[in-house]
């Protein structure tokens, strides 16, 4: 079997896991709605104002969903002792870091193409441009690459969702700087060019921790 | 020169830090080397 | 032996820089006699890089060699890079306060300075959350290693988010010879003082484990 089919095949035991609880993608979705809801009662405003404070909001709440949606990933793993299974199966460690990367990137990615609907809803703002749709999708890779990494390592800490933030979030500061503000100039109806820079930091970003984690992964999960 | 302050500020707390980590640091060795030397008889003497 | 020199050697220089900033070197016209702190700031910020270079490196080492050896550096290393980086985040306010008015700006070198600091700080954290001492080692390490490559990137970004500061830390007229001097000789003398840091806190903590495998085989 090849690396890719692999790798789908542990992808395609946590989507089908998922469909059968959907506890990942419901209590994410929600959360993500309640978050855009408050902040919208946090900043009293205007239409001018919330041009200016979209994009901030809307990446705010996708940090904190993907937190959510990447604590619970290497969970079930942990608990039902499946990754001792996985590893004794004649499977490489990246496989299982492909595998589980490309099941969170689907949830993360799920949850956005219905939030963004309603964020576009409650703040009048146009959402489905093609260089939104496309930053928001490259700045989801940066965050699971990196995520699902984090994830393996805080499930093994004591206090496990307070670990992954603290470890993850200063880490990501740049793809969430690059994704709020190219999110900004998508929204104002910016030409590509004017994105360029930020996009290219989000795609350097991605291409060498998709490399980094994929080859650390193995040190995370050894026991 | 209204700034001197700050600038006097700085230089002592950096300073402070530093040297009180230092001082901490040595203090530490001496007392870790005198357990580990009374350590050391310890085991000897237990070892015969 | 060894060590002593190593702490004269520091102590001269470390003297040797204070004499230059505060009686050799000219005053800067724009910002006056607060600009010295100039002095401080770049050794502390090339502190806090170094410090934790050595502990990417040390952190690979440790991964590929496993010897304890690495992991004592990289978590000295470590140790001094937070008291740099918090140093730095000091530094930059009691300069930021007199030449911009307040004592936070979320100007480039200071925000990546902060996301430094959390990344130090993550580094410690998730040896306490780890639960044992070999685990600990092992998920630092990996934090040394991701950090590490994180940081030209936020470096980048944290640049690029807020253009060129317009009262930016840039003196009309560039480095006089004098200054240049006075720089490395900071520079120097704050890299010397993170040598024997390194290599008392490194000892300690060899000391340390010693002692507990000490204990360990007296039962």
């Amino acid at each position: 079997m090849s690396f890719l089919k692999k790798a789908l095949a542990i992808t395609r035991k946590d989507v089908l896991s998922e469909l059968r609880t959907k506890e990942i993608i419901f209590s994410a979705l929600v959360f993500t709605v309640l978050v855009i809801v408050t902040f919208n009662f946090a900043f009293s405003a205007s239409q001018e104002t919330t041009a200016l404070v979209a994009p901030g909001i809307l990446w705010v709440t996708f940090t904190f969903a993907g937190v959510l949606s990447l604590n619970r990933a290497f969970i079930p793993e942990k608990e039902e002792n499946c990754l001792e299974g996985l590893m004794s199966s004649p499977v490489s460690r990246e496989v299982i870091y492909v595998g589980k990367m490309l099941g969170s990137l689907l949830f993360m990615l799920i949850i956005e193409i219905i939030a963004l609907p309603v964020f576009a809803l409650l703040f009048n703002l146009p959402v489905f441009s093609a260089p939104l749709v496309t930053v928001t999708f490259l700045a989801t890779v940066g965050f699971v690459a990196v995520g699902t990494l984090f994830s393996a390592l805080a499930v093994n800490t004591k206090a496990r969702e307070m670990v992954l933030p603290i470890l993850f979030l200063p880490m990501v500061v740049p793809i969430i700087i690059s994704a709020v503000k190219a999110s900004g100039l998508a929204l104002a109806g910016e030409s590509w060019g004017a994105l360029a820079s930020w996009l290219q930091i989000i795609g350097a970003f991605d291409a060498i921790f998709l490399v980094v984690s994929f080859w650390v992964f193995a040190f995370v999960i050894e026991e | 020169m209204e700034n001197a302050g700050y600038l006097l500020a700085a230089f002592a707390i950096i300073w402070v830090i530093f040297f009180a980590y230092l001082l901490n640091l040595l203090n530490r060795q001496r007392r870790l080397k005198k357990e580990i030397d009374a350590l050391k008889n310890t085991l000897k003497e237990k070892t015969g | 032996m060894k060590r002593y020199i190593l702490f004269w050697v520091s102590l001269v220089l470390m003297l040797a820089s204070l004499f230059l900033v505060f009686v050799y070197v000219p005053t800067e016209k724009e910002m006056g006699i607060v600009q010295r702190i100039f002095y401080l700031m770049v050794p502390m910020g090339w502190l806090a890089l170094l410090s934790f270079f050595i502990v990417f490196i040390c952190s690979i080492l440790y991964l590929a060699r496993r010897r304890d050896s690495y992991d004592a550096l990289a978590y000295s290393s470590a140790e001094v890079g937070i008291f740099a980086t918090t140093g730095a985040l000091i530094v930059g306010c009691l300069w930021a306060k007199p030449i911009w008015g307040v004592w936070w700006t979320w100007e480039p070198r200071l925000t990546a300075t902060l996301v430094l600091w959390f990344i130090y700080f993550a580094y410690f954290a998730v040896r306490s959350f780890a639960g044992e001492e070999a685990r600990g080692a092992r998920y630092a390490a990996v934090i040394g290693i991701v950090g590490f490559v994180d940081l030209p990137i936020v470096a980048l970004a944290t640049t690029l988010w807020r253009g060129m500061h317009p009262g930016g830390v840039i003196f009309s007229g560039g480095l006089a010879p004098s200054m240049l001097l006075t720089l490395l000789v900071s520079l120097g003398a704050y890299t010397v003082l993170y040598v024997l840091l390194l290599v008392h806190r490194t000892s300690v903590r060899q000391d340390e484990a010693f002692i507990n495998s000490l204990k360990a085989r007296l039962g």
